[in-house]
């Protein structure tokens, strides 16, 4: 008994001596990560990672990212590790890295053991919903001790996100296609972060029952739930011209008033940009809703 | 023996009347079956025009050129299939052995990553398609050159040549992707899928013209097939002009083939495996199984393209799982009643 006592207290101590500047968040895999001291080295392994870090206020602690971080405009010449699913470990330790970020879903399987077996602590991002963008950015700001900097930002997002969803979430409800490709056609099922913003406005994702996240669609089943409102994304551009595709079908309903074309960059990551994205479809949406 | 031969002759003619039959069956099968439904008599009176709502645009818009554009395809790739087969007298050789396949996707990718994809061609048809139709019959004529000397063309040649020129092409496509950006990354992809979907009156003309001719063409050949059968320098000293022969078999092929590709991307399977099941019903006669496997490959496509439409709507299906998934449970079952079949050649 007085062997485990003292092995407690020895413990106690160690954990004493730890705590000075030792950070311990929860990431989106429920793995506590430990950083010693607040990151000032870090490698994203995904531009959305990228981007919550420069809102979490501690973009310039990164030393290593993955191609397509385009956002903010000085990610851009930040220093390339790979792409998000070739990647160089090798690179990545040249980095000298005190901190991972990386895309549970996206950087392949087998990347977290990989990664961890560097000897850096690895942070597992995976952001499922619109709630998951303001936690995320808090947690980032924790391990870089940039809280003042990412509370604000996400206390902003949330406030953001609740006014849309006070002003529109008890409209009548729109159906809505969002076509993300035209040959072969391609649309959101309900659990992509798209279709979560249709909800958020006052939409009904027409295809939102779609066995997969994003569907190639029949051309004739959306003739069939006939939308009030069709929205082209794309990619990367927005694609207004494919929406000329749809005149030659009389009987849709959304060729009156209701062929809208956004922004695709703006809402289709999980990052904050998807406030401005949600606030452009919610306000098109709204138009379309009153007949301006 | 000549009673066998007789009895081989009559089961022909009667897998032929068989599938001539069937085949418009299926055709109006498949123009009744979609994600919207809609009642056989009303799909028939929307078909003929009778009425003018959104059945007749979902049945003479949507599902008529996409049925008859299965069909024509289906047809082209079962009897390229049978024809590679009997020219390399290899069970294996399919159409995509022989580079069109990997040629083509190189064509359309070095496109899409050139930027060319937004322009389009004539006809309806993009460039991509265009590209990818040249890089197809490129590839092609490329692994005939490598097979050919003055010799003539070696079959074993041309068979390796076509293996390298595939994986040259392959490796060539994943570099281009490896490189390009997100968007038209997902074009890429997005086009070797391939799928029927992109039917359209004017593409659906241009398969009926090119593929058309192939599937008129290629019975000719059918007498000088069945000579080859018996070996190169039999055949030559037979009468037939071996050389000539290959040279404009491959190049149909190509020509059909490669539309194909260009037209609903690579449909893997068709053309290796309808051949032989026919071949194992009918006998290796080519003046009755280039017919009988152009009209089972149009059969099974057709019923393919109905399920992927069908089975998970409105959740489109890759139409190669479908024809993979009904044609080898029974492909298996012929060979387990003849499992020497694939001694022969």
């Amino acid at each position: 008994m007085k062997r485990v006592l003292a092995l407690c207290c020895l413990l106690a101590g160690y954990a004493g001596t730890l705590t000075a500047g030792t950070v311990t968040v929860e990431d989106f895999a429920g793995r506590s990560v430990t950083v010693p001291e607040p990151a000032r080295r870090i490698v994203a392994l995904a531009p959305h990672i990228v981007e919550n870090l420069y809102s979490a206020g501690a973009g310039d602690r990164l030393v290593g990212v993955v191609s397509y971080s385009d956002f903010p405009i000085q990610a851009r010449s930040l220093p390339r590790v790979g792409s998000f699913n070739a990647f160089s470990l090798e690179q990545i330790l040249a980095s000298k890295p005190d901190l991972i970020l990386m895309w549970g879903s996206g950087n392949g399987a087998g990347a977290l053991e990989k990664l961890e077996r560097l000897g850096v602590p690895v942070y597992v991002s995976e952001l499922r919903s619109l709630d998951d963008i303001p936690a995320s950015i808090r947690r980032l700001g924790r391990l870089a001790g940039t809280e003042a900097h990412s509370e604000t930002e996400a206390q902003r997002l949330e406030d953001g996100f609740a006014r849309l969803a006070g002003e529109f979430g008890a409209a009548a409800p729109l159906s809505v296609f969002y076509q993300i490709w035209h040959q072969p056609l391609q649309t959101v099922n309900g659990v992509h972060l798209i279709s979560q913003i249709i909800t958020l406005c006052g939409g009904r994702n027409i295809f939102a029952d779609a066995a997969t996240l994003a569907p190639r669609i029949n051309l004739e089943s959306v003739l069939a739930r006939n939308p009030r409102v069709i929205v082209a994304g794309g990619m990367e551009t927005a694609h207004p011209e494919w929406l000329e595709h749809w005149r030659q079908y009389p009987g849709l309903q959304a060729l009156n008033g209701g062929l809208l074309s956004v922004n695709p960059d703006l809402i289709q990551r999980p990052t904050a940009r998807a406030l401005d994205g949600a606030r452009d479809l919610c306000s098109k949406l709204e138009a379309v809703r009153t007949g301006n | 023996m000549i009673t066998n031969v007789i009895h081989r002759r009559r089961r022909a003619q009667r897998l032929l009347l068989l599938l001539v039959i069937m085949l418009p069956l299926t055709m109006l099968l498949a123009l009744g079956s979609g994600a919207v439904k809609i009642a056989p008599g009303d799909t028939l009176s929307a078909l003929l025009g009778a009425d003018r709502g959104q059945a007749s645009l979902i049945v003479q818009q949507i599902r008529l050129p996409r049925v008859l554009l299965a069909a024509i395809i289906g047809a082209t790739l079962a009897m390229s299939g049978a024809a590679m087969q009997g020219l390399f007298r290899n069970p294996l050789a399919d159409p995509s052995l022989i580079g069109v396949t990997a040629g083509a996707s190189l064509g359309a990718s070095l496109l899409i990553v050139a930027g060319g994809s937004s322009l389009t061609g004539f006809m309806g048809l993009s460039l991509v398609s265009l590209a990818a139709f040249v890089g197809g019959v490129l590839a092609v004529l490329l692994v005939y050159r490598l097979a050919s000397s003055d010799n003539g063309t070696s079959v074993a040649t041309m068979l390796l040549a076509g293996i390298a020129i595939t994986a040259l092409a392959g490796a060539a496509g994943s570099l281009l992707e490896f490189f390009t950006d997100n968007e038209r990354l997902r074009q890429i992809s997005l086009w070797k899928m391939g799928g029927l979907d992109g039917a359209t009156l004017p593409r659906l003309l241009l398969a009926t013209v090119v593929a058309g001719s192939v599937l008129l063409v290629l019975p000719r050949y059918a007498l000088p097939l069945n000579t080859l059968l018996l070996g190169e320098s039999e055949a030559r000293h037979l009468g037939i002009a071996v050389n000539r022969t290959k040279l404009a078999l491959i190049t149909w092929v190509a020509i059909g083939v490669g539309t194909s590709v260009a037209l609903v991307g690579t449909i893997a399977f068709v053309g290796l495996v309808v051949p032989h099941i026919v071949r194992l019903l009918i006998g290796p006669d080519h003046r009755t199984l280039l017919p009988a496997s152009a009209l089972g490959g149009a059969i099974l496509l057709v019923c393919a393209d109905a399920l992927s439409r069908t089975l998970l709507a409105p959740t489109e299906l890759p139409v190669g799982i479908i024809t993979a998934l009904i044609g080898v449970p029974f492909f298996i079952s012929l060979l387990r009643q003849r499992h020497h079949y694939g001694m022969q050649t």
